[in-house]
């Protein structure tokens, strides 16, 4: 029971760690908070829907054209929300962010409906017995595209060098402009770059927990909260923060099952409801105690 | 010759007396008028079940007798109470209002109670939230079962003919569940029964393996639901892949036939859930002649609350016809009448609870088209 329990709480951490990495990457390049970031999570899952309908392939075949969609999505997305206001305050921009939210959830409205809409799968929805112990194939598959996914951005950001300019740009915009380092454009492929983790997410969590056009709010909570945990502006934080989330949500709650003594003690402390509140507890505790985050930088100053 | 003048005179004085005496009938049946303005929520988390409630309400008064003029503007509440009371305070200040199709969210309808009340005009909602009908409000009137009939089919349902006694409980930590959850309890309590295993769910929890894992360690003969749609489908689809072979008999989100379109029909072997009506498994000719007209309309299917807000519609359209012109009349009517609608009779309890039946239906596992098996009544 324990493996499987780690299992749904591995694929539902994998799908918020890229989630949390895409709201992540676009914090550092623009130094504000993108309110949109979970409705281009809820918006991906109808990309997924839409391009299922045309073209009746795997989830797995699916996703390099979600993300693909999504990227370019995200650029006319700064477009509209960033460029424009991105010498006014802070404020100016995550006012946008949310007003431009709201319209990509009214669009979803009027396109297919409130009723909730279930994506396709990454290969097919069976399950694996092993020892027998039964894994989802949806749950591995998730695990296993966030891993390929999360390393692949590691590699583009650390080994390449538009990652080296993408990382310039998130550090210090001015000298990355001193030396020859197209900003804006950088920005924009950043943009494109958090969209494409968010398509991959709404993909994968479309089909899992379906997707309804107001999913947008619950998703940009907990990559805020993901952030906050692991340290603004951390990308392994933000990983890290995920897992926290998803360990909370479905590892806590099962503890009586794997101690059975704990639910004579106290059976209240582990519902779902109950670990929600601690989640929340902790994450105060944080910010009083480790303000910086998990791993965040020492300094902060973005809000 | 003067004779004759005088015999077509009289003829044409008759004639003209006749038509002059059924004049006030033919003229009050031609010109029954209706001003039915509907505020439901078409935006927002309860945008199927409003979106619903305005297509119910939309294909009665398109069915509605020819001999009521019928205005009618449809205005979205959103989800917040201050747009309820906004959308109503408009509707008043546009003139003459005859009764409102109200919102099916309990708060709005709350907001709303008291500025129908200071108007005196009807509300005619498929809210299922049990304090509205509480209010003493005379000018509300639910045409969806309350919690007490809903869920006394549900527990009826589970203890009579499936005659299990070790119930999991799992319901939503909403409004709508708390409420749901005390008259599940209560009820079983009055049979000698206490659940084995009782837990919130939060809407935004989407991994549902850890209740899971603790209804199976509960060792229960059966599963009551009382969550939302897309949570009550998430439930089922998880429990059969954690291998849950209980019987689940579920609230009425699972009676939603785009919830049921969640789950693969080999998923709801076992499943079982309460309703007001079931359009999709039809049953009379009236319910199959709505399930069509409403599919080529709409071109989805009808679900409960849109079978429900027709029939209120309709029965306050047939006030109308019958004579009802002010919104004093058409509260008479609904207070005092009874109606035979398509899913049901409706007749006040004195609250202003118009359904008084509900149904349990129940999936065969290989199709998601359910079938009624027991109504109460």
């Amino acid at each position: 029971m324990l493996l499987q329990i780690l299992a749904n709480a591995l694929a539902l951490g994998a799908s918020y760690a890229l989630l949390a990495l895409g709201f992540v990457l676009i914090l550092n390049a623009t130094s504000a908070v993108n309110f949109t970031h979970g409705d281009m999570v809820m918006a991906s899952g109808y990309v997924a829907i839409a391009l299922f309908s045309v073209l009746p392939v795997p989830g797995a075949l699916l996703l390099p054209l979600v993300m693909a969609v999504m990227a370019v999505l995200g650029v006319v997305f700064s477009w509209l929300a960033y460029f424009p206001l991105k010498n006014r305050p802070p404020v100016s921009v995550f006012i946008s962010t949310i007003a431009l939210g709201i319209v990509f959830q009214n669009s979803a409205n009027a396109i297919y409906g409130a009723e909730p809409r279930k994506g396709p799968p990454l290969l097919s929805e069976g399950f694996f017995e092993v020892a027998g112990i039964t894994i989802g194939k949806q749950a591995l598959g998730i695990v296993i595209v966030a891993i390929v996914l999360i390393a692949a951005q590691h590699i583009l950001l650390n080994r390449t060098g538009i990652g080296r300019s993408l990382r310039a740009t998130a550090q210090d915009r001015q000298m990355a402009e001193a030396i020859g380092i197209r900003v804006n454009r950088m920005i924009a492929l950043t943009f494109a770059l958090g969209a494409a983790l968010a398509g991959a997410a709404g993909l994968m969590l479309s089909n899992t927990f379906f997707v309804t056009p107001t999913d947008g709010t619950n998703y940009i909570i907990k990559a805020y909260i993901a952030v906050t945990i692991g340290g603004w502006g951390s990308l392994t934080g933000a990983v890290c923060g995920a897992l926290i989330i998803a360990l909370f949500e479905v590892l806590f709650p099962s503890l009586p099952l794997l101690i059975p003594s704990l639910e004579f003690i106290a059976p209240w402390l582990f519902t779902q409801t109950a670990s929600t509140i601690l989640l929340y507890l902790g994450l105060l505790a944080i910010m009083f105690f480790r303000p910086q985050g998990l791993f965040g930088e020492t300094v902060q100053r973005r809000v | 010759m003067n004779v004759l003048n005088t015999r077509r005179n009289d003829y044409l004085g008759m004639l003209v007396a006749a038509v002059l005496a059924t004049y006030p009938l033919a003229a009050s049946a031609q010109t029954a008028e209706l001003n039915l303005p509907i505020l439901v929520p078409i935006t927002g988390f309860l945008s199927l079940e409003g979106t619903s409630q305005r297509n119910g309400a939309l294909l009665a008064i398109k069915n509605a007798s020819p001999s009521v003029k019928i205005t009618s503007e449809v205005t979205d509440t959103g989800a917040s109470p201050e747009g309820a009371t906004t959308a109503l305070e408009r509707a008043l200040s546009r003139g003459k209002v005859s009764a409102v199709v109200a919102s099916m969210l309990g708060t709005q309808m709350l907001a709303m109670l008291p500025v129908a009340l200071e108007n005196k005009v009807p509300l005619a909602t498929v809210s299922g939230t049990a304090d509205i009908t509480e209010k003493n409000n005379p000018y509300v009137f639910r045409f969806f079962p309350g919690d007490a009939v809903a869920k006394g089919a549900h527990v009826r349902y589970v203890l009579e003919e499936l005659k299990k006694k070790r119930v999991a409980l799992v319901y939503q930590t909403t409004a709508y569940g708390q409420s749901g959850r005390r008259h599940i309890v209560e009820l079983l309590k009055k049979a000698g029964v206490e659940p084995v295993m009782e837990e919130a769910l939060d809407v935004s929890i989407k991994d549902m393996s850890p209740v899971i894992g603790k209804v199976q360690v509960a060792n229960p003969d059966v599963i009551m639901l009382h969550l939302h749609g897309g949570p009550s489908a998430l439930f089922i689809k998880q429990a059969a892949a954690a291998k849950v072979n209980l019987p689940i008999v579920a609230g009425s989100g699972l009676s939603q036939p785009s919830t049921v379109a969640l789950v693969e029909p080999a998923e709801l072997k076992n499943v079982c859930a309460e309703a007001n009506a079931s359009p999709v498994a039809g049953g009379t000719p009236e319910m199959d002649k709505f399930l069509a007209q409403y599919r080529a309309e709409y071109k989805t299917e009808p679900d409960g609350f849109a079978v429900g807000q027709y029939d209120a519609t309709s029965m306050i359209i047939d006030a109308a016809a019958k004579g009802a012109k002010t919104p004093e009349d058409i509260r008479k009517a609904l207070s005092s009448g009874s109606y035979k609608g398509i899913a049901m009779t409706y007749k006040s309890d004195g609250k202003g609870n118009m359904a008084n039946s509900a149904v349990v239906i129940c999936y065969d596992g290989a199709s998601r088209t359910p079938k009624i098996v027991k109504r109460y009544d």
